[in-house]
This record gives structure tokens, C-alpha cells and sequence, in this order.
């Protein structure tokens, strides 16, 4: 983070370097507008919200909000267990492992049918990278449901 | 021949009739079979209890206590002689195998003749000591009967003895003040839970060799209440060896005798203590039986499975962890003629446990119900949260009482994969169910966005591109 406050004008290039270089012009116009300013640290991260908001794909950003879920998800039941107890310890373990399994799983689709990781799955379409998440997923589904009994 | 089967059935209906609860032969060992007339009165009441007595000498050849391995007679009473040893038949390991047959012995030492060694040595062996000396008496100069031992002070007058704890039963106790003319007194071992002592010398009693020519005792073989008159011991399988520090106890002369203790004319109750003892030697008194072992799978409240309560099965052979387990046994006390309902002393409890090498359980058993001839002993318990091979033990040693030791073995499993219950029936696990179903139905919700949105998306991000 230093180095961008130091140049602003360097930093749009830093940040710009997993996004594709077709929008990086509205990136730079608006760090330019705010480089007065960019000490400041709420403005860093209104920057980089902003850079995430124009520049990720829907499906990322609908991935990203489902995995956000999941981690509310799992930190509420994380916390009713120490707060409350563990007693039916199974029970606490299939519902927050479904909450991780289900993030770790996402994860991996968001990995796969990133656009910016394009270069490393050639082999793996988006289609087929989604049909391992559906198997997955299910399979997920029916081992925590079956062990909270 | 026909006297012959009159004979047989008399013989017959004689065994019928037996009142001991472990048989009715009895061979009296004595040094001649004239002398059986001062014993008269004992004899005769012992006969009338229904014991089938049989006179021998230590001399005579056809004496034995086993044949063909088995016991020729149920009880011995073996009365002083006047001979140092007491011939083959009867050594001390002879009169131990005649106790390992559950056999009964009752033991009457005295001062006048000396101990056989042969009973020298099977009291040592049993951790019973006599005096080194062999006319050792018990003298007492407060407790003495002023009418027959003025001056040598060797008819000790005791009263009946009390019980040493109250949780154990009284056998021994009653009214008056026995005689005990010239007796030697016995120290029991320290070590031994075998042994318990019957009747203790008063506390100024103490043991004397009248031949002993000085005029102060100097380091007596014991003193006061250390010194047995009469004690017991009672083997592991429950046979009986009662040593009685004074055969003249037993003779007719002091049945019921006229003294006089401390000025005050008495007359001695020996009749009833020696009745006391030998019954309870020869098994009349303090027998014990266990019944049949009966448990069962109580499942009357805590199992939602409550089909057949009415007839549960009984003893089976395999329990699941946390069952509510019954158990019963009845228990019967044999009192002279007959089986009673056995009632432990007060502050005496019978006891269940519920064991795998060591004890899980450690339970009362408390009488619920009686028969004519038995009390019906029974617990409810929840088996422990430990898996395995258990018993069900019922230890009960007591003094004077015949031993009981019985266990079942049942099967403890786990609980099968189908009944712990299930997931929504347990409140604190709704939060995680609700976690799941949460998960999957944000899941499905997210699937069918990921498929909506697919078409423009893709052609954007290929526009993009």
C-alpha cells in the first residue's frame, strides 16, 4: 500500500495488473481525480471497492457475495458454539463443515472460471468446471446431512 | 430279612429327618466309649436334634473320615485324649481334608490331658494359638465358682457374650452364666479373616500352669480378652472348626450346675451355650442359601419402546449400555429345622455388584418381598456408560454366616448406529440444522443465478475480451 500513495500515478498501473487493460482508462481518470486525496485511508478503500465494482464480471461478484454468506454463515455457527456449547458435537460439525466445504468448493469454482485465470484452465471450460461444483456440492449436502442424522 | 428293611426304612426316614442343613452323621472321637456317660446330656440332645451319632476311639482301626474319598461323616466331635498323639486316621492333614470335604469340626481341648499334637498342629496351621505348656489353664480370682475351685480358681464364670458389632447376628447370646471348669485358652492370629472369637475370657483372666511351682506369673502366653474360651473358624467353603477351650463344658456335671460366683448362688446355663455352639458348628444355625439369579431389562420409563412390560424376559444374556437394568435373588437362612427369610442385621446391607474387573456398581440390595422360606433381595440400576463383559456379583462374608460368593455373567454392547435419537430431537442441535439447510438453500438460490445470468455475462466478458 505505501508505494501507492507515494505515486499515484503508479499505483493505477499496480492495481490495474489482474484487471484487463481495456478498462484501466477509467481506473486511472478516477484515481487521478481522488491522487489529492489518496492519503487518506477511507479513500484507498472507496478506490479500491470501486476498482472491484467496474472491473470484476458479474459471476465473480455473485460468486464473491455467496462466499460472503457462507462466512456469515459459518461464523454465526461457529459462534452459537462457544457461546452455547457443542453438546450434539456432530451436529456442530456437519453444519459448519457444510458452511467450509461449501466455501472451499466455491472457491475453486471462482478459481476456475475467473476470466484472469483463463491462461491456466485452458483444458477446463466454465461449463464443466460448474458441473464438478453441482457433483461436489451434492455430494457435499448428503454426507452433512447424513451425519447430523 | 425282614428286620433287616424295618432297619433300612428307620435308617431311611432317620436321614429324612435330618435337622442339620449339611447331614446328620456325626463320629464322636473320644479316648474310651465308656466315657460317653458323662457326656450323657449333651449326647442326648444332640440326638434329639436329629443326629446320628457314632462312638470311636483314636485306636480303633476301622476309624476313618473319608471313604473312597468322599466323607464317611458329616460332623466330627473330637473330645480330649488322654494319649500325646491321636493315631492315623487322624493327623492334621487328615482333619484338613475332612474340611476341604466340607466337613464340621467341633474341638474340645482340655487342661487336665494336654493337647495332641495332631491338633497342636492343625491349630497352628490355622493361625490359632494354644499355650507352649501343656496344662496351661485359664484362671480367673474375681470370676471364679466359689462351690467347686475355692482355692484354685480354675472354674471360670462368664456370662453369655455379646455380640462385637451390632451388624453382625447374634448366634451366641442368651441368659445366665456359663461354667468353664479348666480350660485352655486359645489366641487367634491377627492375619486370618477366617477366625472370629466366640467367647472371650473376662478381662482378670489369665493362663497359669498349676504346675508351675513359683508364686508370681511371669510373662503369661496371654491375658484378659486376648484368651478365647471358645472361637471359631469358618473356611472358605464354608466348613466349620469351633474350638472349645473346655471339654467339661460339654458334660453333665455342669449342665446345670450349682455355684456360686462372688458369694451368689448360681446355676450355670452351659446346657444352652453348648447347644448354641454345636448347632452352630454342625450347621443348624448361620447357613445361608442363594437362590436363582433373576434380571431384566427394566424398560418402564426411560424407553419409548414399551411393548411386553408386563412379562419382561428375564436373564438375558445382553444389555446395552445406560439400560435400566432389575435385578432380584432370593436369599434363605437355615434356623434349626428349617429355610427362614433371611433378614441381614441392622446396619448390615447385602450388596449387588455390577463388575468388569473392578466394580462399576456397588449397590444395596433391599428386601422387597418374603416367602415362607426365603426373602426376596432386588436393586434397579442403570448399567454404566462402559462397554463389555460384566457380572453380576453378589459377595457376602460374614462372621458366622456361611459364605456367599455367586456371579452371572451378561454382555454390556454400545448403543447400535439406529438408536441414538435423532438430530431434530435435540434442541441444541437446531442451530446447525439450520446452518445446513441454510447452506443448501443459499446454494440452490445461487445455482439458479449462476444460471440466469449465465448468457449476458458470457457475451460481455467475451465482448470485453
Amino acid at each position: 500500500m505505501p508505494p501507492k500513495q507515494r505515486h499515484a500515478g503508479s499505483a493505477t498501473t499496480t492495481s490495474t495488473t489482474p484487471s484487463k487493460p481495456s478498462t484501466s482508462s477509467y481506473v486511472s481518470t478516477s484515481a487521478k481525480s481522488h491522487s489529492t486525496s489518496s492519503t487518506d485511508a477511507s479513500e484507498i478503500a472507496r478506490s479500491v471497492w470501486n476498482k472491484y465494482l467496474s472491473k470484476t464480471p458479474q459471476r465473480v461478484k455473485l460468486l464473491d457475495s455467496f462466499m460472503a454468506f457462507l462466512v456469515v454463515v459459518g461464523a454465526l455457527q461457529f459462534l452459537y458454539c462457544c457461546l452455547v456449547g457443542n453438546f450434539p458435537f456432530n451436529a456442530f460439525l456437519s453444519g459448519f463443515s457444510a458452511t467450509v466445504g461449501q466455501f472451499v468448493l466455491t472457491a475453486s469454482l471462482r478459481i476456475q472460471t475467473n476470466p484472469d485465470n483463463k491462461s491456466e484452465f485452458e483444458s477446463i471450460s466454465a461449463e464443466r468446471a460448474f458441473a464438478d461444483y453441482v457433483f461436489g456440492s451434492l455430494l457435499l449436502h448428503f454426507f452433512c446431512v447424513n451425519f447430523i442424522n | 430279612m425282614r428286620w433287616f428293611f424295618s432297619f433300612l426304612c428307620a435308617a431311611l426316614l432317620g436321614l429324612s429327618s435330618a435337622l442339620s442343613s449339611s447331614g446328620s452323621r456325626l463320629l464322636v472321637v473320644l479316648e474310651d466309649v465308656a466315657e460317653k456317660g458323662s457326656y450323657g446330656g449333651f449326647f442326648g440332645d444332640l440326638e434329639a436334634r436329629g443326629f446320628h451319632l457314632a462312638f470311636e476311639t483314636p485306636k480303633s482301626p476301622s476309624l476313618a473320615l473319608l471313604k473312597f474319598g468322599e466323607l464317611a461323616y458329616d460332623h466330627l466331635l473330637l473330645l480330649p485324649t488322654k494319649a500325646k498323639g491321636l493315631g492315623p486316621a487322624l493327623t492334621a492333614t487328615q482333619l484338613l481334608e475332612f474340611m476341604k470335604k466340607e466337613g464340621n469340626i467341633l474341638l474340645a481341648l482340655s487342661g487336665d490331658h494336654g493337647t495332641p499334637t495332631a491338633v497342636q498342629s492343625l491349630l497352628l496351621e490355622l493361625d490359632i494359638h494354644l499355650p507352649s505348656d501343656r496344662n496351661s489353664l485359664v484362671v480367673d480370682h474375681f470370676n471364679y465358682d466359689g462351690e467347686s475351685a475355692k482355692d484354685k480358681h480354675d472354674v471360670v464364670l462368664v456370662p453369655f457374650p455379646k455380640v462385637v458389632r451390632t451388624d453382625v447376628k447374634d448366634y451366641f447370646g442368651g441368659e445366665g452364666v456359663i461354667a468353664v471348669p479348666r480350660a485352655v485358652g486359645q489366641t487367634l492370629g491377627n492375619e486370618s479373616p477366617l477366625l472370629a472369637p466366640i467367647l472371650r475370657a473376662p478381662s482378670t483372666a489369665y493362663s497359669y500352669n498349676p504346675k508351675d511351682e513359683s508364686e508370681i506369673v511371669e510373662d503369661p502366653f496371654a491375658v484378659g480378652a486376648q484368651l478365647n474360651l471358645v472361637s471359631a473358624m469358618q473356611a472358605h467353603n464354608s466348613a466349620r472348626l469351633t474350638i472349645l477351650g473346655s471339654a467339661e463344658m460339654l458334660q453333665d456335671a455342669w449342665f446345670e450346675a450349682k455355684a456360686s460366683l462372688n458369694g451368689k448362688a448360681i446355676t450355670t446355663a452351659n446346657r444352652d451355650f453348648v447347644a448354641k455352639v454345636s448347632g452352630w458348628t454342625f450347621k443348624e444355625l448361620g447357613v445361608l442359601k442363594i437362590g436363582k439369579f433373576v434380571h431384566y431389562l427394566d424398560e418402564g420409563v426411560s424407553k419409548k419402546v414399551n411393548t411386553s412390560s408386563a412379562i419382561p424376559e428375564n436373564n438375558p444374556s445382553i444389555y446395552r449400555i445406560k439400560n435400566d437394568v432389575t435385578f432380584q435373588v432370593p436369599i434363605s437362612e437355615y434356623v434349626s429345622t428349617h429355610w427362614t427369610p433371611y433378614t441381614p442385621p441392622s446396619g448390615d446391607n447385602i450388596q449387588l455388584e455390577f463388575s468388569m474387573l473392578s466394580p462399576f456398581h456397588r449397590l444395596n440390595l433391599s428386601p422387597l418381598s418374603q416367602t415362607a422360606n426365603a426373602t426376596l433381595f432386588g436393586t434397579t440400576f442403570k448399567t454404566p456408560d462402559q462397554h463389555g463383559i460384566f457380572n453380576f456379583r453378589v459377595d457376602y462374608k460374614r462372621p458366622f454366616l456361611t459364605n456367599i460368593d455367586e456371579k452371572r455373567q451378561v454382555t454390556v454392547r454400545h448403543f447400535a448406529h439406529d438408536e441414538w435419537p435423532r438430530s431434530w430431537q435435540i434442541s441444541g442441535a437446531w442451530v446447525w440444522i439450520a446452518g445446513i439447510w441454510v447452506t443448501v438453500g443459499a446454494w440452490v438460490g445461487f445455482i439458479a443465478l449462476w444460471l440466469y445470468s449465465a448468457p449476458t455475462e458470457k457475451v460481455g466478458g467475451k465482448k470485453t475480451q
